[in-house]
């Protein structure tokens, strides 16, 4: 009894391994094409960090337009530690996104007081700020418009040469993330999260220390957009900070509105579909923003719990159809 | 257990709360009532911390709570229900007692996240705890559903359960029988003689003067933000400022 109150129905729980095997097998399909493996790799990093980005406005409902920033942290950090003090790029991506966990703490601090556009307002500046100061890269630790170069990945002398092979890093990475994500939203301290969501005095008259949850939802956050972003530096080997611009918290933004905000499987289907999008769209290259828009638009007008909100409600349509047909049958 | 002194809140030039000093004898009901606008909301919020007084202290099991944030005073072991009615409306039933445990789980952030076995065993009591909570005010069968979806009468006692949850010393009901049927009325003095027997102190603001007068140890009337009077409810009953505050007139 008690099991099925933890809200996991079987369905639920084969859903994720159904798709992991599906995703393991992916290499084997598209044998010898590099384009779609790469776009893989990206899409897997990508659901990394529009993850994080759910832990913050999904479950805790604070929005950030500035999480280009954590994923810059992320990017430039790893490079920079593995480059310049040649440190194993394992430990440096770590060390990069414990450092942006910190730097997202420090901003959560005084911004936990702000709600709705000031603090989307504080969190564009802060993505403001870090993206003036790769721009300026005071000291040239950034390089400014050079942009840097980096090595591509290796594990203890193994290196991940073709997308082949990081791929099933990447999908390595996606499944400890989502693992740790679910972990963290099914538990005490993912409760505190939606309860401040949902009604923030209530949580604090409930005994939650909201300003705490807050930092806390915010470093968690940063941490996996930041890991993210140092996935990309080792998958492309090079960054430049026009990658860091706000279209790019704009797009992190606009994947998880798409596809559905507070669930393990909206991120998934929302980076997948606006990646897949853009990607044959690259004639429109100059209207991104304009597709965004657009893909937003959708969201707000007609699917407001986005993909998989929509997905889950066709669902209970039909099982709810099925369902009384089954009763029917049943009483004749 | 709680006791006010001289307690006043100010919003700029309204004094809602006006010099009040109330007593909460452990192990009672303790009953607060006054006409609309009285302040006893007000009351209730300097207590829970949502208010910090302008002066005045509250003093709860011998410390000094006035001015501590929400959070701190339910730690503390003051939990509350809400007049206007705050639940986590799209979490479902049981987490909603769930998210009330919260001060009395100790699993951190880095156990949650990796789901420790300590964590897991801990979580598991807790679901079975909430479950307990759920059947005490007889919402079990409502476990799954979203808070939202209840009824007027039953999100009070969700709210009741979520603040037992807490396992506090007192408990502060803001209205608790608002909204709720004259068969939910009777279900809920039963369940304040419950609460009563968990060794859960209560003090609670209610209109409805016939469970207040059946139920309560102890009355105070609040009225324009002064303490009017205290008494047993028949002393209240009987006391003529009282009669003229609630009936007006001569």
């Amino acid at each position: 009894m008690q099991k099925s109150l933890a809200n996991n129905s079987l369905g639920k729980k084969l859903i994720a391994p159904i798709a992991i095997l599906l995703a393991l097998g992916m290499p084997l399909y598209v044998r010898g094409a590099e384009y779609p493996l790469m776009l893989a790799c990206i899409i897997q990093l990508y659901v990394v960090a529009v993850s994080g980005l759910d832990i913050l406005f999904g479950y805790c409902g604070q929005i950030s337009l500035g999480h280009a920033a954590f994923y810059a942290i992320g990017a430039y950090g790893s490079a920079i530690l593995h480059n310049n003090f040649g440190l194993p790029i394992l430990f440096t991506m770590f060390v990069a996104a414990t450092l942006a966990a910190l730097v997202g703490a420090v901003l959560a601090i005084p911004a936990s007081k702000l709600v709705f556009h000031f603090l989307s307002l504080a969190t564009v500046a802060f993505g403001e700020i870090v993206y003036q100061f790769i721009v300026h890269s005071p000291g040239g630790i950034t390089k400014d418009f050079n942009g840097i170069f980096s090595a591509r990945l290796s594990i203890f002398g193994f290196e991940f040469s073709t997308y082949r092979l990081w791929y099933y890093f990447g999908l390595a990475c996606v499944i400890v993330f989502l693992t740790a994500k679910y972990f963290l939203v099914h538990s005490k301290t993912g409760r505190a999260f939606t309860a401040i969501r949902e009604n923030s005095h209530a949580a604090n008259g409930m005994g939650i220390n909201v300003r705490k949850y807050k930092v806390m939802a915010f470093a968690t956050s940063a941490f996996y957009t930041a890991f993210a972003g140092a996935m990309y530096i080792h998958l492309v080997g090079y960054v430049h900070p026009d990658t860091f611009l706000r279209k790019q918290s704009v797009l992190f933004l606009t994947m998880l509105l798409f596809g559905g905000t507070g669930s393990l499987t909206g991120p998934i289907l929302g980076v997948i579909s606006v990646e897949l999008l853009i990607e044959s769209l690259r004639v429109l290259q100059d209207y991104q923003g304009f597709v965004y828009g657009i893909l937003l638009l959708i969201v707000i007008v007609a699917l407001p719990g986005g993909l998989f909100g929509g997905f889950k409600n066709v669902w209970n349509l039909l099982a709810g159809r099925l369902g009384k047909r089954r009763g029917g049958a049943g009483a004749c | 257990m709680l006791t006010t002194d001289k307690v006043t809140v100010k919003f700029g030039g309204l004094t809602a709360v006006n010099q009040v000093s109330v007593h909460v004898e452990a192990h009672r009901i303790t009953g607060l009532i006054g006409p609309n606008g009285a302040g006893k909301t007000t009351f209730f919020n300097c207590i829970s911390g949502v208010y910090r007084p302008n002066s005045g202290s509250v003093i709860f099991e011998g410390n000094h709570i006035e001015g501590k944030k929400p959070y701190q005073v339910n730690r503390a072991g003051i939990s509350r229900t809400y007049q206007i009615i705050n639940l986590f409306k799209k979490m479902n039933v049981l987490e909603n007692v769930l998210v009330g445990m919260h001060p009395r789980l100790k699993s951190g952030y880095l156990s949650d996240m990796f789901r420790t076995p300590s964590q897991r065993r801990e979580e598991k009591a807790a679901y079975e705890r909430a479950y307990e909570w759920l059947k005490f005010v007889d919402l079990q069968d409502h476990a799954l559903d979203p808070a939202g979806s209840l009824s007027y009468g039953k999100q009070r006692l969700l709210e009741i359960a979520r603040s037992l949850a807490s396992t506090p010393k007192l408990i502060l009901l803001d209205e608790p029988a608002a909204g709720m049927n004259s068969k939910e009325k009777e279900e809920l003095d039963e369940l304040l003689k419950r609460i009563l027997e968990l060794g859960v102190t209560v003090l609670m603001v209610e209109h409805d003067m016939k469970l207040v007068m059946g139920i309560c140890h102890y009355l105070n009337v609040l009225s324009e933000g002064k303490l009017l009077a205290k008494g047993t409810p028949s002393e209240i009953q009987n006391n003529p400022d009282v009669i003229q505050a609630y009936l007006g007139g001569e």
